[in-house]
C-alpha cells in the first residue's frame, strides 16, 4: 500500500539516516554508552566528549556559545524552564509577563499556570498577517514586567517575528527578559542567538531531522548593560547536571543526534530554503486555481517550508477526511475531542471559525519533491471540488 | 478521527447527492454553514410514495454520510415526516460520537422540513403537484 505524501514537516521530521547512525553508536556495549557524568573512567570520558561535541554543534548552528546550551527533553520543557525559571527567579522584581495569542500551547499553558499562581499575563494580538508589532510590545511593558515570550517562527503559519527589534525593546526596558520559542527555526532560518539579543531560546531536535525527546534551552551568558545575564530558578533537582539548571543524566545518544542534526540542517539551510520556496510557490499557485482560497499569514514574512491555506465552502473535518488517505497534512483545528475546535492562531489572525477549521497546513521538508507537490495539488483540488459540490456551493 | 465502515463508505460515495426539480418535488433545509452544519433534502413524491430523494450537505463526514444514507433509503418509502431510523439508531449505525449527535438533529430537521412540506401540499388525496420550495434553512 502506498503511504500518503508526507507534508507535515512542521509537526515532525524523519530522523536523518546519518543522525540515526550516530545515535546508534552511543547505545550498545561496543559504542559510547557510558554516563557522561562518570568522571572516574574512560567510558564516561568518551560519552562526555560526545555530549560536549554535540553542545558545540548546536551552539555553532545557532550563533550561541557552547556554555549557553542547556539540554532538555524538547522545546516544551525548554519553554517551561524559561518561563517558570524566570518567573520564579525574579518574583520579587515583578510578576508581569507579556506574550502573544499566537504562541504555541507550550508557552500559553505555562503562562496560564502562572496566572493561577498570581502572575499577570498580557496576551498580545497579531496583525492580520500574524505579525506582533514591536511597538505593541513596548506599549504592553509595565514597570514590573519580568519576561516577554515571543516565538520566532509560528508553527501554523510560518510567520517570522522581528526578534531583534523586540529584543531591543526589552533591553531598553531593562527588567524584561526575552524568551524566544524557536522550535521551528533550526534549519529553516539563519539564527544568530547573540545577534538577535534574546536572553533565552527554546530549541527542538525533531523538527530538524533529529530525534524526538531532546531539545535545548539557550541561556544567554551576556550581561545586559548594567544588569547581570539572565538567571533562572531550576525546576528539577537531583544531580546538578547542566549547570544545575536541569538535573538528570544527559542522554548521550539523544544529544549526539540533536547536535549532528543541527549541524546538517545549518549546512543545508541556503540550498534548502531556495528549493523549498520554489516548491511552496508551486503548491500555492496550484491551489489558488481552485478559487475561494486564502493564504494565512504574511507571505513576505514567512519561512519557505510552510504554507497555510483556508478553503471557502468546505468543512474542515470533511476536508481532512477526504485527503488523509493520500496526503499527510495538518488542519486548522485542534482535534482535542470528537468535536474539532478552530485554530486559535488563525482566529487571532481574524479568520472566522469556519475558515479557521477549513484550513490545511502544508509543511515541506528535505524529502519533498516536485511530484509530491503535484500530488498534493491534485488531491486537494479533487477533495475541495467534491465537497463544494456536495454542499451546493 | 476514525470513522466506521458505514461512515467511510457513505462519505466517500455520497449516493443521492444533488438536487431535484419538477412536479412533486419538495425541499427542506436546516442548519447553517456559518455554524458548521447545513443540510438540504429534495424529495420527489407521487401518490404518497417517495420516488427519489437527493441531499446537499455542508458538514462533517458523519453529517454527509447520514444524509446520503437517508436519501438512499427514502426511495419507494411511504411519505412521512420522520427519518427511516431514530437519531439513536443512526448514531449507532454510523458510530457518531455523542458530542456530534446534535448534527444528526439537523439532518432530521432538514428531512422533516422537506417531507412535511410534501405532506402539507399533497394533503389527504396524496396527489402531488409542483410547488415552490419549502423551508430553505440558512445557507
Amino acid at each position: 500500500m502506498n503511504r500518503p505524501v508526507y507534508l507535515d514537516y512542521a509537526a515532525t521530521t524523519p530522523v536523518d539516516p546519518r543522525v540515526a547512525a550516530a545515535m546508534a553508536r552511543c547505545l550498545t556495549a561496543e559504542g559510547e554508552f557510558g554516563n557522561p557524568a562518570s568522571a572516574s573512567h574512560a567510558f564516561g570520558d568518551a560519552a562526555r566528549v560526545l555530549v560536549e561535541t554535540a553542545r558545540a554543534q548546536v551552539a555553532a548552528s545557532m550563533g550561541a556559545a557552547p556554555d549557553e546550551v542547556v539540554w532538555t527533553s524538547g522545546a516544551t520543557e525548554a519553554n517551561n524552564l524559561a518561563i517558570f525559571g524566570v518567573a520564579e527567579y525574579y518574583r520579587e522584581s515583578g510578576r508581569h509577563i507579556v506574550t502573544a495569542r499566537t504562541e504555541h500551547k507550550a508557552v500559553l499553558d505555562p503562562c496560564r499556570e502562572l496566572e493561577r499562581r498570581g502572575w499577570r499575563v498580557t496576551y498580545l494580538s497579531p496583525d492580520r498577517g500574524g505579525l506582533i508589532q514591536p511597538d505593541r510590545i513596548a506599549a504592553a511593558l509595565q514597570a514590573d514586567t519580568v519576561l516577554v515570550s515571543i516565538m520566532h517562527i509560528n508553527n501554523e503559519t510560518g510567520v517570522i517575528q522581528d526578534i531583534r527589534r523586540i529584543a531591543a525593546i526589552c533591553a531598553e526596558h531593562g527588567g524584561a527578559r526575552l524568551h524566544v520559542d524557536a522550535a521551528q527555526s533550526a534549519g529553516k532560518r539563519d539564527v544568530d542567538f547573540a545577534h538577535l539579543g534574546a536572553d533565552l531560546m527554546s530549541l527542538s531536535a525533531h523538527k530538524a531531522y533529529g530525534p524526538k525527546g531532546v531539545g535545548a534551552l539557550l541561556v544567554s551568558r551576556r550581561a545586559r548593560g548594567r544588569d547581570a545575564a539572565v538567571q533562572l530558578r531550576a525546576l528539577q533537582f537531583g544531580g546538578g547536571q547542566e549547570r544545575a539548571l536541569r538535573a538528570g543524566t544527559v542522554a548521550t545518544h539523544q544529544v549526539v543526534g540533536m547536535g549532528l542534526a543541527f549541524e546538517l540542517a545549518r549546512a543545508a539551510l541556503e540550498s534548502e530554503s531556495e528549493r523549498l520556496a520554489a516548491l511552496r510557490e508551486r503548491l500555492w499557485r496550484g491551489l489558488a486555481l481552485l478559487g475561494g482560497v486564502m493564504r494565512n499569514g504574511d507571505a513576505e514574512q514567512s519561512v519557505p517550508h510552510l504554507l497555510n491555506v483556508s478553503f471557502e465552502g468546505v468543512e474542515g473535518e470533511s476536508l481532512l477526511a477526504a485527503v488523509r488517505g493520500r496526503l499527510a497534512v495538518s488542519t486548522g483545528s485542534a482535534c482535542t475531542s470528537a468535536l474539532q475546535e478552530p485554530s486559535y492562531v488563525l482566529r487571532a489572525l481574524g479568520r472566522d471559525d469556519v475558515l479557521s477549521e477549513s484550513s490545511l497546513r502544508f509543511g515541506l521538508g528535505r524529502f519533498t519533491r516536485e511530484p509530491d507537490i503535484d500530488t498534493a495539488i491534485a488531491v486537494v483540488t479533487e477533495a475541495v471540488s467534491r465537497l463544494r459540490r456536495l454542499a451546493g456551493a | 478521527m476514525n470513522y466506521n465502515e458505514a461512515t467511510q463508505r457513505y462519505f466517500e460515495t455520497a449516493p443521492g447527492a444533488g438536487v431535484l426539480g419538477g412536479p412533486g418535488t419538495f425541499r427542506g433545509a436546516a442548519g447553517s454553514r456559518a455554524h458548521g452544519t447545513w443540510v438540504q433534502f429534495d424529495v420527489q413524491v407521487n401518490a404518497g410514495v417517495i420516488q427519489t430523494a437527493r441531499f446537499l450537505a455542508f458538514g462533517c463526514p458523519h453529517t454527509i454520510a447520514v444524509s446520503a444514507w437517508v436519501a438512499e433509503q427514502a426511495a419507494g418509502q411511504e411519505l412521512r415526516a420522520a427519518l427511516p431510523e431514530t437519531v439513536q439508531q443512526l448514531s449507532d449505525r454510523f458510530a457518531v460520537p455523542v458530542e456530534k449527535r446534535g448534527r444528526l438533529l439537523i439532518v432530521e430537521d432538514a428531512w422533516i422540513a422537506a417531507s412535511r412540506g410534501a405532506l402539507v401540499h399533497c394533503g389527504a388525496a396524496l396527489e402531488c403537484s409542483p410547488v415552490a420550495p419549502m423551508s430553505q434553512g440558512s445557507k
